[in-house]
């Protein structure tokens, strides 16, 4: 069985809320070929499952959370100046049906 | 019902409404009609913005953490949880999931229900962002962002109960710690407490304690009050049971349904093979943050009490009885009202008479809040006082009260103009007595051929002439010393 | 070319000495921008009503530079070079962009990017490809293509960047100019457009590593809106370069950089690595110890997967918020579903929306511990080999990239496989938030190649010192892009 198909690829993009067309796919899918050859190199590595995972940047980073001060809201007019539509100070979308 | 033992589990959202500022956005937390005034840029998900967490939001839920008996992690971490809706801008929630461990795992809660004592197991309690909220029209939604970034509590418990009635008294015991705690006002009609509760049904002489006993888990989304989720559980056991009679329950796939208040019954949404894949990941934005010992045990110095503590002090040290006690800790703005008026100088055993005689009456008589009151817990002393000296009758003070609560006047004032005094002195009052007993003679033999409530009759008669002003004790003292002597 | 070929310190001195005024420069700055427009492609704005400031002490007041269309500016067109923000006007300004203002620095321009950052070709922004100004033909490589063109064209000193994998060291190099990216949270992200929230760096690219410095200076700094930031008060990068580099150490990777590992090696790339280790030979000059260095080559193997696996997933993420609800040039549909999908399917360029479906598949439950969370344990293991490396170095040096520039006809990103560690392990100064600066080490076929020195985080000053000495050994300090014609 292979293990990527155009049907998983479709479905992927699906979720994500964008569209491809049969070329992209064919491309994901040739990407997806050498990825996985690559991540074949990665599970060769002796002992690889016990490093911790790397999730940030700066591992060892000290600080200090943010005081609990709250800032004054953002102008109405500035909030949606960029949004296409509107009604009664929020933004309009298409009926949401739950 | 005899042939099955019911499994529920919880999963409560609370906002935590007792900061200033939301959790990771530094706009007002706080509840606003009007829409979109709490708003910094991260709360819309403008390109470029940034989380920054609020100490204050990790050190409620922190304390919410310790209060179930919940360990902590070593590190805090966040994550994306990565789903699509138009209430969620950023096209994420920032959460905690069980890997890295949130803020607490693995607690417990003593908890009352129907007199009896329970223990609920706590799988975890984790800190995360409440959603926008979304208007629905005939032919459009709109979408407020003010409860976006909101704080909430998840707190997601072992199916423990056995019964709506656990559950709720459950659900109603956390909603007591939250406020107590200063964690949150809890209200459910603000939209502050949100349930998701899971069901199943087993056979009753099968082991609980083993996982493969158990019935097909359904879980029922977004309950939102109490007496939602005591009719969700109910109907849905009854659903269940119904289906296992009709052999059909074995059929029945692990899915997720929802509670449609106006029909009162659960509607199904999807299975659980449909259950989405949110693509957890730790937020890169947040830096892992150490949780100091210091900062646990400094939390933990700074839990106030809570109402069983509380009620505890009302019963040993105040000498209440269980029953006002639980009535006054029932809400915390109601077992705060008593302490101050007590702090104001009132004694606990009349303080405690009068709000749960009156007070709490006049409240819910015209469902108000005990914080909506003109009568301020000082005004209440002052009351208790005036009868205390004597001034006033008892009875006179409750109609004092009344007029208070409706006519936004101080007792004190009331008192004054109308120029109510209680006749308290002997004399006065023996003048009247004397008068009453030559009006009605008979009424001395027929006290001493044995009918000693003749007395009340003459001591409401002394009553009618001092228009409510004599000393109803000291009145009959006199007339029983009167009579006797003659 | 008047003025703007020019160092920030000679023209921070004319305009104190009043030979020239800030309007000038802007004039002749926007008069540049438009020219390198019509050639080169290398703008999305040019803010032709810009506003000359006030010189004060401040090297950088008064004076023009670009601004990487991927950081947000108040009532400036911002488009991460995306067709999903081609109208989006922000309402507020990136913390590092603020900083600059308050330095009285006066942008000019805004530059094209690859859409989001994604991408190191120049040719996937919305408004069309850059091209290389010393060879029309090849590319600047990217993300930060229109910044590295512009300052190499002599538009003005510099201009700011992004650096996700090499964003801004690598078409440095390309253009035969200078690229930093600080330790990572030295500046603020706040207000530029996320790509992979790990590895997002902001920098700068410049004509010499002092202007570096003095940008730098300028753009750092601890953000209450950033979290990853830190306090850098005590660091004066200006103020460190002194030039003196006697008994520092570098290393090199054999694997890397050794002719040998490539038998079947093109001329660029020979020459490109002979000269390397010529200009390694002039350092040693300096006083400086280079020695050679082996890395196992199954992890160094790993870095391009991991950068794939990493930013992808990330990437897939910090763009859910481009739906065409709040901002950006809304789709309609009866449902918010399908508006949402139109948008998105519209928007973004082919390439982005490839690696959105690989992130979202590293991420899912079943494949996350194979791909994601392996992909971020040998970003570990990488990162603690560099951080061996810095216990004995000051630094490692390596050569950028396989040569000069590439052709813009063959430019897509199935780079040859044999030399793709040479094209990727910058990678690795992102893995692990290290300072790391390119500048411009000679020429290959007439045109420009870079050499990089990457050092341990926090140790800026150490680094840019080391660059600013290696840099005064050769003559390619302030050099403007000539075009060549390779026929």
């Amino acid at each position: 069985m292979k293990k990527f198909t155009e049907e998983m690829v479709i479905d992927y993009a699906d979720k994500l809320l964008i569209g491809l067309t049969d070329d992209e796919v064919k491309m994901v899918l040739d990407e997806f070929e050498i990825i996985d050859k690559n991540i074949d190199i990665i599970n060769t590595i002796s002992d690889i499952e016990k490093v911790e995972p790397m999730t940030h940047c700066l591992d060892d980073f000290k600080y200090s959370l943010r005081e609990d001060i709250a800032e004054e809201s953002i102008d109405i007019d500035d909030l949606l100046s960029n949004c296409k539509e509107t009604a009664n100070r929020e933004v309009k979308v298409p009926k949401v049906v739950e | 019902m005899d042939k099955y033992k019911v499994l529920i589990g919880l999963e409560m959202h609370c906002e935590i409404s007792e900061t200033n500022s939301k959790v990771f956005s530094s706009a007002s937390n706080s509840y606003s009609e009007i829409a979109n005034t709490n708003i910094r840029p991260i709360d819309m998900a403008f390109p470029g913005t940034l989380p920054v967490l609020n100490m204050e939001a990790v050190k409620k839920s922190l304390m919410a953490s310790i209060i179930l008996n919940c360990q902590q992690p070593e590190h805090i971490y966040f994550e994306r949880k990565n789903y699509y809706y138009p209430d969620l801008p950023k096209g994420y929630q920032i959460t905690q999931e069980t890997k890295p461990a949130p803020i607490g795992i693995y607690g417990e809660l003593k908890y009352e229900c129907n007199g009896e004592e329970k223990i609920a197991r706590i799988n975890n309690i984790h800190l995360e962002e409440d959603a926008a909220s979304t208007d629905h029209y005939p032919s459009f939604s709109t979408i407020d962002y003010n409860r976006a970034g909101v704080p909430l509590l998840e707190l997601v418990t072992y199916p423990d109960f056995h019964s709506a009635d656990e559950a709720v008294s459950f659900l109603e015991t956390m909603r007591s710690i939250y406020q107590y705690a200063n964690i949150s006002e809890a209200d459910s009609k603000k939209g502050q407490i949100r349930c998701d509760v899971n069901v199943s049904i087993m056979d009753i002489d099968k082991d609980e304690t083993l996982e493969e006993n158990w019935g097909t888990k359904v879980e029922i989304k977004n309950v939102n009050s109490f007496g939602g989720v005591r009719d969700a559980i109910n109907y849905e056991i009854k659903r269940q049971i119904e289906l296992k009679e009709d052999n059909m329950y074995d059929d029945m796939e692990q899915q997720t349904r929802r509670w449609d208040e106006e029909s009162a019954t659960t509607i199904y949404m999807r299975s659980k093979v449909d259950a989405i894949d949110y693509k957890y990941f730790v937020e890169p934005n947040i830096p892992k943050y150490k949780l100091e010992k210091s900062l646990i045990e400094e939390v933990r110095s700074l839990i106030p009490k809570l109402a069983s503590e509380r009620k505890d002090t009302y019963i040993n040290e105040y000498g209440l009885s269980n029953y006002d006690a639980t009535i006054l800790v029932k809400e915390k703005s109601i077992s705060d009202y008593f302490e101050d008026t007590i702090k104001a100088g009132a004694e606990p055993k009349l303080a405690s008479n009068w709000i749960t005689s009156i007070i709490l009456g006049h409240l819910n008589k015209n469902s108000l809040e005990i914080t909506d009151l003109y009568v301020t817990p000082t005004m209440l002393k002052d009351l208790i006082d005036l009868v205390n000296t004597n001034t006033i009758s008892s009875k006179q003070a409750k109609e004092v009260l009344y007029e208070s609560l409706e006519s936004n006047k101080t007792p004190t004032d009331i008192v004054k103009e109308k120029g109510m005094k209680q006749i308290g002195g002997e004399d006065e009052i023996l003048k009247v007595v004397l008068e009453v007993l030559e009006e009605h003679p008979e009424s001395i033999n027929q006290y001493k051929s044995g009918r000693n409530n003749i007395v009340d009759f003459l001591v409401g008669q002394v009553m009618k002439k001092t228009r409510g002003q004599a000393n109803p004790a000291m009145t009959m003292n006199l007339f029983i010393k009167e009579i006797e002597k003659r | 070319m008047k003025y703007m070929n020019k160092s920030i310190e000679e023209l921070h001195e004319l305009l104190v000495n009043k030979e020239v005024t800030s309007k000038e420069l802007i004039e002749e700055s926007i008069e540049l921008s438009k020219k390198v427009q019509g050639e080169c492609n290398a703008f999305v704005t040019i803010l032709e009503d810009a506003k000359e400031q006030e010189v004060t002490d401040n090297l950088l007041s008064g004076i023009p530079y670009g601004i990487k269309d991927n950081y947000s500016t108040k009532g400036i067109l911002s488009t991460g070079s995306s067709n999903t923000l081609k109208d989006y006007v922000p309402f507020f300004t990136a913390t590092a962009i603020k900083n600059l203002e308050k330095a009285n620095a006066v942008a000019v321009n805004k530059t094209v990017l690859d859409e989001f950052g994604m991408g190191g070709t120049g040719t996937t922004g919305h408004t069309g490809t850059v091209l290389n100004p010393w060879d029309k033909t090849r590319m600047c490589a990217g993300s930060s293509s229109g910044s590295a063109c512009a300052v190499a064209s002599g538009v003005y000193p510099y201009a700011t960047g992004s650096d996700t994998g090499d964003s801004i060291r690598k078409p440095a190099a390309y253009c035969g100019i200078v690229g930093y990216k600080p330790t990572y949270g030295m500046i603020s992200r706040y207000g530029l457009f996320a790509f992979a929230s790990s590895l997002d760096h902001c920098g700068v690219l410049t004509r010499s590593v002092k202007d570096a410095a003095i940008v730098t200076d300028n753009m750092k700094g601890i953000d209450k809106n950033d979290m990853t930031t830190w306090d850098s008060s005590n660091i004066n990068l200006y103020k460190s370069l002194t030039g003196n580099v006697k008994g520092k150490k570098l290393c090199y990777i054999k694997e890397i950089c050794n002719l040998e590992n490539y038998p079947n090696r093109s001329e660029e790339l020979n020459n490109h690595l002979v000269n390397f280790f010529n200009v390694i030979e002039k350092v040693k000059e300096l006083g400086i110890e280079v020695e050679e260095v082996s890395i196992d080559k199954t992890l160094l193997n790993a870095i391009p997967s991991t950068y794939v696996v990493i930013s992808c997933a990330e990437a897939t993420s910090n763009m859910s918020n481009l739906t065409g609800i709040v901002f950006g040039p809304r789709e309609d549909a009866n449902n918010y579903i399908d508006m949402i999908k139109n948008y998105r399917t519209k928007g973004f360029s082919s390439l982005i929306k490839r690696r959105f479906v690989i992130g979202s598949y590293v991420l899912q439950s079943q494949n996350k511990d194979r791909y994601f969370h392996n992909a971020q344990r040998v970003r570990r293991l990488l990162v603690d080999e560099w951080n061996k490396l810095f216990e004995s170095y000051d630094g490692v040096i390596l050569p950028v990239g396989s040569g000069p520039a590439l052709k813009l006809d063959n430019s897509s990103n199935n780079l040859d496989k044999e030399t793709q560690l040479l094209e990727e392990h910058l990678q690795v100064g992102n893995y692990g938030g290290f300072p790391s600066i390119t500048i411009p080490d000679g020429f290959v076929s007439n045109l420009p190649v870079g050499i990089n020195i990457t050092g341990k985080c926090y140790d800026d000053e150490n680094v840019l010192n080391i660059a600013y000495a290696i840099e005064s050994t050769m003559e390619y300090k302030n050099q403007i892009a000539k075009e060549v014609n390779n026929g």
